[in-house]
């Protein structure tokens, strides 16, 4: 009980002064919002509504429940007309998607008699805007395909005619890469700069002039890091579901392995923060080490498009296996033994980060 | 009448870190209620000596034992029953005093009682501050009134005015006398050879890991006398310390 209270107290303590600490805040909150709307959302108030142009040719009642699902859509600003106009309106920039449902349109799967695909072009010009509208469109017409006894897959039932912009989900590869770079850089930084400074200006010691054991403020610190990441873990996959990302796999996948990587990068934190005298050797080391990998283990863009070289290379980086594993779970829904090496990367860097923590770790 | 029993018992206490014998073979006795002083140039081993008594930092050989608890056996009885001002006494400086001190009381198992100690120290108006905002001297009051946290039997204070101005420094020793005048046992260091002689009941005065002189202010200074020694600038009625203060006054200069 006592143990509990102290516990708790150093673990208060150490969570306040980190939400205190501005610079802290800001890198490890407000840094990755910045760089999510930077690379994926930008621009709140346009993302609001979506214009749509809506061309029906079919002349059939299902090519009428289309169009009145997506007229009814929140978040869409359908305008109907005919073919040659909604495109042009393209070309000006008054549209972000045209839809055309061609005649003889009929609700049914592709490969069935009489299917016919559903037209999309979308405006290269506003690639977050077409393309989250495009997703919204996507979701309404498989709900209606739904309803109406079919089901599976409803990208073959549009066919999307896009002049370069980006894939189709940016978004779902950025946030999970995000949140792998969040979790890196708290558990790294706030280790190593804050914890470097509590052993240079002597308030350690100071703390350890008490009765209470030294194991209870690493403790309390560890859990209270731990903590914030589940916060930002929330706050992030937040942020993301409102601008279309799918999150397919469970939440507690997503938390487990996101704690798991927080696991390795405070380890290595306390490691550099054990070995460094001051922040002015923290520093260097605690950014050699991340920023690299924040450019060579996919967060922003995939590492495919890498020599081949320096593909297999950054494959044994462990933002590598926490980002791919974090895609895994959020974008395919894959189960935990259905990760294979990333989850057993994540172990074993766990593994590694530990040992360099304990060898090198000092109090003094 | 005899002789109340020491609250601080060091025998022969030894340190050395490589080569360099730190603590040399350190004994003394401090009684209870005492002010007692340990005086010496940097690196006489004066930290180091109060370290191994206060269960800091591990003894060679030798004992100590403070309040009749051997620091060698079990280092947290003692740290429990004890104050200790570190020598840079730095916080957690995103929390507030009141936020520090409650989080030391827990720290010592004792619920602080964070405005008492703040008033005890004259630093009430501070409370909700972080500890960054404080000057260099509340930044010493503000460490003794942490050490103060566990109603401590002993307090241990290391150069507890050095880089202070001679009114925060004055100040300091009305704290201190107080603390005294409450039974609290002190046992400080320091570089002041003024602050010894004013404040001290008793002063060891250590070099190169030994003590080489023990006794009362007076006691030294009147067998040093003893021994022909004469000043060579004749003592005047006022120091310049004495001047400094008539000039500026007593009032203290914080923020």
């Amino acid at each position: 009980m006592r143990r509990l209270e102290i516990f708790w107290a150093l673990f208060v303590a150490s969570a306040k002064m980190f939400v205190r600490n501005r610079a802290a805040i800001f890198f490890s909150l407000f840094l990755p919002l910045l760089i999510m709307l930077i690379f994926g959302v930008l621009d709140f108030g346009k993302a609001a509504s979506y214009q749509v142009g809506l061309v029906d040719q079919s002349g059939t009642p299902d090519g009428a429940t289309i169009v009145g699902a997506l007229t009814a859509a929140p978040g869409l600003e359908v305008t109907t007309g005919n073919a040659e106009d909604e495109l042009a309106a393209i070309a000006d920039g008054g549209r972000d998607l045209v839809i055309v449902i061609p005649s003889g349109f009929r609700l049914v799967l592709p490969g069935s008699e009489g299917f016919v695909p559903i037209e999309a072009t979308v405006n290269s010009n506003t690639p977050q805007e077409s393309q989250t509208a495009l997703l919204i469109v996507q979701s309404i017409v498989g709900q209606v395909l739904l309803t109406a006894g079919g089901g599976g897959s409803t990208s073959p039932l549009i066919t999307v005619t896009a002049v370069g912009g980006q894939s189709l989900a940016y978004i779902d590869f950025l946030v999970p890469g995000i949140l792998g770079m969040t979790i890196m850089q708290l558990g790294l930084f706030s280790v190593a700069f804050g914890f470097v400074q509590l052993k240079r200006t002597g308030a350690l010691r100071r703390l350890f002039a008490t009765p209470t054991p030294q194991g209870y403020f690493l403790g309390a610190q560890v859990s209270s890091r731990l903590l914030l990441v589940l916060v930002q873990i929330f706050i992030l996959l937040g942020i993301g579901i409102y601008f279309g990302l799918q999150l397919v796999g469970p939440l507690i996948e997503v938390v487990g392995i996101g704690l798991l990587g927080a696991l390795i990068f405070l380890a290595i934190g306390y490691a550099v923060a054990g070995w460094a005298k001051n922040e002015d050797q923290a520093a260097p080391v605690a950014n050699l080490i991340s920023l690299p990998m924040l450019f060579l283990s996919g967060t922003f863009f995939p590492r495919e498009a890498m020599p081949d070289v320096l593909q297999t290379v950054t494959g044994f980086l462990p933002l590598t296996y926490l980002n791919d594993a974090l895609r895994q779970v959020i974008n395919d829904g894959a189960s935990l033994s259905a990760l294979g090496t990333d989850f057993i990367g994540l172990v074993v860097w766990a593994l590694i980060s530990f040992v360099l923590a304990v060898r090198l770790f000092r109090w003094e | 009448m005899t002789a109340p029993a020491p609250i601080i018992v060091a025998r022969d206490l030894r340190k050395a870190y490589g080569s360099l014998q730190a603590v040399d073979g350190v004994s003394f006795e401090v009684a209870e209620g005492e002010i007692f002083g340990i005086l010496g140039p940097n690196g006489a081993g004066k930290t180091t000596t109060l370290e191994m008594i206060e269960g800091m930092r591990p003894i060679d050989s030798g004992s100590a034992t403070v309040d009749g608890i051997d620091v060698g056996r079990d280092p947290r009885g003692v740290k429990a029953r004890i104050g200790i001002q570190l020598q840079a006494s730095s916080f957690f400086d995103e929390l507030s005093l009141t936020e520090l001190l409650v989080l030391f009381g827990h720290l010592y198992h004792v619920k602080a009682d964070s405005a008492g100690l703040l008033a005890d120290v004259e630093l009430t108006e501070k409370a909700t501050s972080q500890v960054r905002t404080l000057s260099g001297g509340q930044k010493q009051r503000f460490s003794i009134a942490a050490a103060l946290v566990n109603h401590p039997r002993v307090l241990f204070l290391d150069e507890p005015t050095t880089g202070l101005d001679p009114q925060a420094r004055r100040h300091l020793w009305g704290v201190i006398r107080n603390l005294q005048e409450r039974g609290h046992t002190v046992v400080l260091t320091t570089h002041y050879m003024e602050e010894a002689e004013l404040l001290c009941d008793r002063v060891a005065v250590m070099d190169a890991g030994r003590i080489i002189a023990l006794d009362s202010p007076d006691g030294l200074i009147g067998s040093l006398v003893d021994r022909g020694f004469v000043k060579e600038r004749v003592e005047r009625a006022a120091s310049l310390e004495d001047v400094f203060i008539d000039l500026t006054g007593h009032e203290l200069r914080e923020d």
